[in-house]
């Protein structure tokens, strides 16, 4: 049985998440009153064990545990359950910061090993770009026109009358030293590692 | 009243009598009384064991009659305790003619030296000796209203307000915009009875009252008219009434209804929520009051079938609108309400699909007399539904952008009315409440359990969603007990929207001057304390335009606005004539003293300012204002504030502090319970009572710093609509000392409340204490 005590816990997980700076001044996560809006219009609900509202509900509760569960990685950060929250509540911000606290802790770096490839893309191009690990995944979501784009991209842009999309090198190599003395590239080899 | 009458006769002249009060030793074993009996300079110097007791009265009366005094100082307990006493014990005397020094609460219980304690007690008795001196004679004022009244809105609550008003013997307008009265309450077909169980014909219940206003001799009904204008002139509200041309003859028509018949024009009819379509010459519903038609002047083209048909010839389609001045007493706005825009949340598909409706268009299908006659049918193909699903807090609860951030109080039993009748009468389908919380208070839980009953199912849980797919309608929402996200098939969605201030209500709120609340509903002078009052005296309200509420509190509130009348009328209001008076001759109308004025007291009459005596709390905002001197406040003018203040620093030593504390009545209160309760405070502290620390001037308080005061404290009660404006007057009145080059710490503020007198003590010692710092080198 759980037992609310009578003695306070020192850590207050929802105090926590107020003070992250990216919690907004005027979130309304006290007066949360667990309706479930949220969660009726969530994608991320629909496919998944994902529930914002219950998610909400364990910070309140302050389940330090909700930072461990592996569900608060099923939200796609759509902003639905904001846009519909009665409360002016926002659980995509809270599940940021849950995801954030996790990473710090270290077990959430895992769950963005697979997005490092995108740090490899500014590294090396200058520029953000979908990395070759997922061509797969858009594939199957978008059909096999996305290959054909991928491979044609330089042709049609000229067709279309747009310069390339590749930077020059001088600019690649300033970018990467910027990456690398602001300690991107650092990090990027740190969550590399987790692999 | 003549201000100047008194001052014929030199203050010095003035034979003062001075009665001190032993009170069974609270006060003499504290106070040497012999010393303080030798320091008093007055003509005549009483002292007495109990002076409030009817010897006392007997020394008071002969001192009076016998050496022919003029004014009168009792020394004694706390005025609130025995002013009004003394004030009859003074007979022959004007009762005004009293001033009392606070001997017991404000010096011996709070001062146990002696000699200290006697010290202030002198002083406490000089400032009352010094202030009496410019003492008038005044009168209570004493009010008593015209006895009729103007009731806005006929709805449930007019029509409640304007019979308990007639019954009174009140002469008792009703004004209704629409061209029946009735309201919401004829619309929504069935009420419901939480002792009985049960559901009552709506209509069945409002036609007696209906036709007792009709019939009763002190009621006029004018339908079709709206207020267009309102003056409040001497306690009496000056209203211009517009009548719309109903361009049908009231007394002619007989209620046939060919014109109708023959009307070639069709609309919508919003009797029965747009659901059905009526004629440009109409009557809204079968049992409406005035029993005649109306001719819909936006939709009708002049054709003059209508007149052709008429053996009446009741109809006049050159007939014009009048305006109607009328001067009433007392005003009563029940305005009603409305509801929720559904444009506002178009996640719920309303006004998409016809099978999508609110409440209250599922009231008028269910009705016996609507598009249906009374049989449970969808819209769109007039078939019964299979399952109805209902949603709560539409636009209630909600803080989103158009929301409305309370709960509209009667959406859950509206729901559970609805769900129960549709269960009785088709239990083949199935009704589900999506709700956040059942909010059922008192009886009301009895009526949701026979809901429960009866099968009504409940998912707790807000739906984000309605979509359509096929005819279906699909109700998302997560049912938050089962932690699952759910779909909900159904093919009728009943949306329980919010209530809203209707126009009417912030009309004729703008046009009356009284304030709303941040929602724009009506508000009330203090909302727990003076419920049905507004901001400006003799208006009241009820019903739905003060706040969402049922049926039972709107016609609860109406009987209060109409009992609240009737005190006025009958009872009459007496007050103490500490008000603002006007010195005409140097006003120039600028107005200032009208903007200030959040107690709505002051406005122009004939071109002269006037101040309602009623609303005016002696407060002495609008003095700062006028540039002219023109205003005073009778019991506090300037005279006798700076009397007060010498007499109390009078005699004062090098070497002794005094500090003078000015206290409004809820500070003062604050100041006796420090004494009632025996909390030491510092012998310096002198306690000044004014009615609000808007009163005290720049003048007062660089006065008392010249007459060698060390220190002042100001302390009001924070929840006075003036509030705001003594917190700028605090930051002015250190800016004037600082320009006098005395230090602006040597003025303090504090918010006083009644129960928190040991803060109230502790600020006095804590000030005490920073005084004589700043005079240690």
């Amino acid at each position: 049985m759980k037992t609310i005590k009578l003695k306070k816990e020192s850590v207050q997980l929802v105090k926590e998440v107020l003070k992250d700076i990216k919690a907004s001044p005027d979130l309304g996560i006290y007066k949360c009153v667990q309706c479930g809006m949220c969660t009726s219009v969530c994608p991320g609900a629909k496919e998944t064990d994902y529930d914002p509202r219950d998610m909400i509900r364990r910070v309140l509760e302050d389940d330090e545990t909700v930072v461990d569960d592996d569900n608060i990685w099923n939200c796609f950060s759509c902003y639905t359950c904001n846009s519909v929250c009665p409360c002016g509540n926002n659980a995509s911000e809270i599940n940021q910061i849950l995801r954030q606290m996790s990473i710090d802790k270290g077990e959430g770096m895992k769950k963005i090993v697979s997005f490092a490839a995108y740090g490899d893309s500014f590294m090396e191009l200058g520029v953000g770009s979908i990395p070759s690990n997922f061509f797969d995944v858009m594939v199957k979501d978008i059909g096999p026109g996305y290959m054909d784009l991928k491979i044609n991209i330089e042709d049609i842009r000229t067709d279309l009358g747009l310069g390339s999309y590749i930077l020059p090198e001088k600019a690649i190599d300033e970018v990467e030293s910027i990456l690398d003395n602001s300690g991107f590239k650092d990090r990027l080899e740190k969550i590399k590692r987790c692999k | 009243m003549n201000p100047d009458s008194s001052k014929d006769i030199s203050n010095k002249d003035l034979k003062i009598g001075v009665f001190l009060c032993r009170c069974g030793g609270n006060i003499s074993d504290t106070v040497d009384m012999e010393k303080l009996r030798s320091s008093v300079d007055a003509e005549v110097v009483e002292e007495f064991e109990n002076l409030c007791s009817i010897n006392g009265r007997k020394i008071i009366r002969d001192s009076i009659i016998q050496k022919n005094l003029d004014r009168v100082v009792v020394a004694a307990c706390s005025p609130i305790t025995h002013e009004k006493t003394f004030q009859k014990y003074i007979n022959p005397l004007n009762p005004y003619l009293l001033e009392m020094a606070n001997l017991r609460e404000q010096c011996s219980w709070v001062n146990p030296d002696v000699e200290t304690a006697t010290e202030k007690a002198i002083s406490l008795v000089n400032a009352s000796i010094e202030k009496v001196k410019y003492a008038q004679p005044l009168d209570p004022i004493l009010r008593k209203t015209t006895k009729s009244a103007a009731v806005i809105g006929g709805g449930i609550s007019g029509i409640s307000a304007s019979l308990s008003l007639a019954r009174q013997g009140i002469k008792t307008c009703l004004i209704e915009e629409q061209p029946t009265i009735g309201g919401a309450m004829v619309k929504v077909g069935k009420l419901f009875s939480p002792e009985k169980l049960a559901e009552e014909c709506a209509m069945c219940l409002l036609n007696p009252l209906v036709n007792e206003a009709v019939e009763h001799k002190n009621i006029k009904i004018m339908t079709n008219t709206t207020l267009k204008a309102a003056e409040r002139r001497s306690g009496n509200f000056h209203l211009l009434i517009e009548s719309k041309p109903r361009k049908v003859i009231e007394e002619k028509c007989i209620s046939c209804g060919k014109c109708a018949e023959v009307c070639p024009v069709e609309v919508k009819d919003s009797w029965n929520e747009d659901m059905t379509f009526r004629k440009a010459i109409y009557k809204p519903f079968a049992q409406a009051v005035p029993d005649v038609y109306t001719i819909d002047l936006e939709n009708c083209k002049n054709c003059g079938k209508c007149q052709e048909v008429c053996r009446m010839n009741a109809i006049d389609l050159d007939m014009e609108g009048e305006v109607i001045p009328m001067t009433v007493g007392s005003v009563v706005i029940a305005t009603g309400h409305k509801t929720f825009d559904m444009d506002k949340r178009p996640e719920y598909s309303y006004g998409r699909h016809d099978d999508i409706v609110t409440q209250m268009e599922l009231a008028r299908i269910m009705g016996v007399n609507g598009p249906t006659k009374g049989k449970l049918l969808k819209p769109s193909n007039n078939k019964i539904p299979e399952r109805v699903v209902m949603v709560q807090c539409v636009g209630s609860r909600d803080e989103k952008p158009g929301g409305r951030k309370y709960c509209s109080k009667v959406c859950c039993m509206v729901a559970i009315k609805h769900a129960n009748v549709i269960k009785q009468h088709y239990p083949d389908t199935d009704v589900i409440i999506c709700y956040t919380d059942m909010r059922t208070p008192g009886m009301y839980e009895k009526y949701f359990k026979y809901a429960q009953s009866n099968g009504v199912r409940l998912i707790r849980g807000r739906p984000g969603e309605v979509a359509e797919k096929d005819g279906i309608f699909t109700v998302r929402l997560e049912d938050t007990l089962s932690k699952e996200p759910l779909e909900i098939e159904a093919d009728l969605v009943v949306l329980s929207t919010a209530m809203e201030p209707s126009d009417g209500t912030i009309n004729v709120s703008g046009l009356l001057d009284v304030g709303l609340t941040e929602e724009l509903f009506v508000k009330e002078k203090h909302s727990k304390i003076k419920p049905v009052a507004t901001e400006v005296d003799g208006v009241y309200v009820c019903g739905t335009a003060q706040g969402p509420k049922d049926i039972t509190d709107s016609i609860v509130q109406a009987n209060a606005a109409a009992a609240k009348i009737s005190e006025l009328i009958n009872g009459g209001v007496e007050l103490e004539p500490f008000v603002a008076s006007i010195d005409q001759s140097k006003c120039t109308l600028c107005k200032k003293c009208i903007d200030i004025c959040k107690y709505k007291a002051a406005y122009i009459q004939d071109g002269i300012l006037t101040v309602d005596p009623i609303s005016c709390t002696g407060c002495g905002a609008c003095i700062w204002e006028c540039e002219n001197n023109a205003i005073e406040i009778m019991g506090q003018t300037d005279e006798q504030i700076i009397a007060t203040i010498d007499g109390m620093l009078k005699d004062k030593k090098p070497d002794e502090k005094r500090i003078i504390a000015f206290l409004d009545s809820v500070g003062y209160v604050s100041a006796d319970n420090i004494g009632i309760n025996k909390i030491t405070v510092p012998s310096s502290v002198r306690i000044i009572k004014i009615p609000s620390m808007n009163r005290i001037m720049p003048k007062h308080i660089l006065h008392a710093f010249k007459m060698g005061a060390d220190g002042i404290i100001m302390g009001e009660y924070p929840y006075n609509p003036m509030y705001s404006h003594t917190k700028e007057k605090i930051a002015g009145l250190k800016g004037e000392l600082v320009k006098n080059n005395i230090n602006p710490d040597r003025l303090a503020f504090y918010k006083v409340y009644i129960p928190y007198f040991r803060g109230l003590a502790n600020k006095f010692k804590e000030f005490d204490g920073e005084i004589k710092c700043l005079d240690t080198p």
